[in-house]
């Protein structure tokens, strides 16, 4: 386990779970274990009154619950405002054990900030199944990392290992699993028969120092990229966020120079990129409790989806700069940008995006 | 005065100012040398209370972002010209304020100059206004003509139609193309 857990929480009706025996099997000794009644987990889990970081202590409280709603939902990100990549989220937990500066989730987690992990992740698969039963010859790219990452905690639950193996026997789905760790350990060794894609997010190390606490060093996710795609796995990278700090476009363009040695640009799937952007609420939360992170003080302005994003020349500039860098590096490497308008995206690219059916049908099949 | 003498007088100011307790909180976290300069400019251009939490804010944000002191970012020359210059208060506060502004938006405030003058160069007759986004915070450019006859209309979309490469250069430098 590379994480430390505080504490764990089991729900009575989860307790003889697969996944619950798994994780308890691999727990460290020291971490005590709690089986609380399913209607009181969320108050049990939650950090004592006083603390005075909640959400960055709910990050090392682990609840073994089971999901209620549907696991499987379009991305939410997704509004008219922005070109859509398609992208399809299977909610399988919600926090993560890491603590990046800028994370929406501290906002929206706020008031329930333990990490969860659901008991009873199997349903998605026949969520999964419906979908593409009603979908026949269209192509879906589903991916885990909207509340978490994908990979955190996977030596506890081992739950890549059931992914892996659900999607790989699934024509028409392709699983991403999204991370900043180099948790691949369980990966390796299993044959994802094409249809598994591992990303990265990607940070220059100026922003990982200042801004990513408890992630992977830039140059450990490039490197566990490389063991992954040896394994037989396809990879993408995101640079989302982007943060246009002094410095910036050479960093970037290091970070990228270092990617393309390691990994071929024919071998990477796609890329994407998205300009730091926040909610006022998010940007308050994330001030308050990284009141000495520079990465949170860049030239942002309020724009019209309401959020403040760095202002549009600069973002826009630092967008094209890197898009020449990739195009110039050959391979025609597929590129989207995340929750930007049409206009930015033909502004950036040279013409104007696909609809999010025939993106997401690209992105899938690679 | 002492550290102690300048706590006590910060807590009088912001109690006749009526600053929220989270800036209070704020401004007595700063070093001494940070305290005391604060509290000197506040003081030079009487700023309100609105002024003073906007002053605070923004000035911690540059000293994070440039790794120095409040203090250092309120011995910028400008400011001191501002501090120490005539002018009645209440002017001078706004000064200070878009001073402020400067040192924590300078690519933004030197992109909207640079478009400004992009705009002026253009020479367009009355009846065209072109409006730059908010900040800078969109691609939009809005252009618009104000007519009251056809004629009118005609010379203003001739003026325009002479504009082009200018607009559109604008429109790129909008874009992030350098």
């Amino acid at each position: 386990m590379k994480f430390d857990l505080d504490a764990v929480f089991v729900e009575q009706g989860c307790a003889g779970s697969a996944l619950a025996t798994r994780i308890l099997g691999a727990l460290p000794r020291h971490v005590p274990v709690t089986h609380v009644a399913d209607h009181e987990t969320r108050e049990a889990a939650r950090p004592a009154s006083g603390v005075r970081d909640p959400f960055g202590a709910g990050k090392r409280r682990m609840v073994i619950a089971r999901r209620k709603t549907p696991f499987l939902a379009p991305c939410h990100a997704g509004s008219p405002r922005f070109a859509c990549c398609g992208y399809l989220v299977l909610t399988l937990a919600s926090n993560c054990p890491m603590d990046c500066s800028y994370c929406f989730l501290q906002e929206y987690l706020a008031d329930n900030p333990a990490f969860q992990v659901y008991a009873n992740f199997t349903d998605s698969f026949d969520e999964l199944d419906r979908l593409i039963a009603n979908a026949r010859g269209r192509s879906f790219r589903v991916g885990t990392a909207e509340l978490a990452d994908s990979l955190a905690f996977d030596l506890l639950t081992s739950i890549s290992r059931d992914l892996v193996e659900f999607f790989a026997s699934r024509e028409n789905l392709t699983l991403e699993l999204k991370t900043k760790t180099d948790e691949i350990e369980n990966l390796l060794g299993l044959d994802p028969r094409g249809r598994v894609l591992v990303s990265w997010t990607l940070s220059p190390d100026a922003v990982y120092r200042s801004s990513e606490r408890l992630t992977a060093p830039p140059a450990a996710r490039i490197a566990a990229a490389r063991a992954v795609l040896d394994a037989g796995y396809r990879v993408a990278f995101h640079l989302d966020p982007l943060i246009a700090y002094p410095g910036a476009e050479r960093d970037y363009g290091l970070l990228i120079d270092e990617l393309l040695d390691t990994v071929a640009p024919e071998q990477i799937s796609f890329i994407s990129m998205g300009g730091l952007r926040m909610t006022p609420g998010l940007r308050g939360a994330a001030r308050s409790r990284f009141p000495g992170d520079p990465m949170l003080c860049g030239e942002d302005v309020l724009a019209s989806d309401g959020r403040f994003r760095t202002f549009t020349p600069l973002r826009l500039g630092l967008y094209r700069t890197l898009a020449d860098r990739f195009r110039k590096a050959g391979a025609g490497i597929p590129a989207y940008l995340c929750m930007e308008a049409a206009s930015v995206h033909e502004n950036i690219f040279g013409a104007p995006p696909s609809r999010p059916a025939t993106i997401a049908t690209r992105l899938a099949r690679g | 005065m002492n550290a102690d003498e300048i706590d006590a007088e910060i807590r009088m100011l912001a109690a006749g100012r009526r600053l929220p307790p989270s800036h209070l909180a704020r401004w007595l976290a700063m070093d001494p040398a940070s305290r005391a300069a604060m509290l000197e400019i506040a003081r030079a251009v009487r700023l309100r209370t609105g002024q003073l939490m906007t002053a605070l804010e923004t000035l911690e944000e540059i000293a994070v972002r440039e790794h120095v002191t409040v203090a250092v970012v309120l011995d910028h020359p400008e400011i001191r010209r501002i501090a120490s210059g005539p002018g009645a208060a209440p002017s001078r506060a706004t000064a200070l304020l878009e001073a402020i502004r400067t040192l924590r938006y300078p690519l933004l405030k030197k992109m909207q100059e640079n478009l400004r003058s992009e705009v002026s160069a253009l020479k367009l007759p009355r009846g065209i206004s072109v409006v730059l986004p908010k900040e800078l915070g969109s691609d939009d450019l809005t252009v618009s003509l104000r007519v009251r006859s056809a004629a009118e209309l005609a010379h203003l979309l001739e003026a325009l139609d002479r504009s082009r490469a200018g607009l559109a250069r604008i429109i790129e430098m909008l874009g992030g193309k350098k």
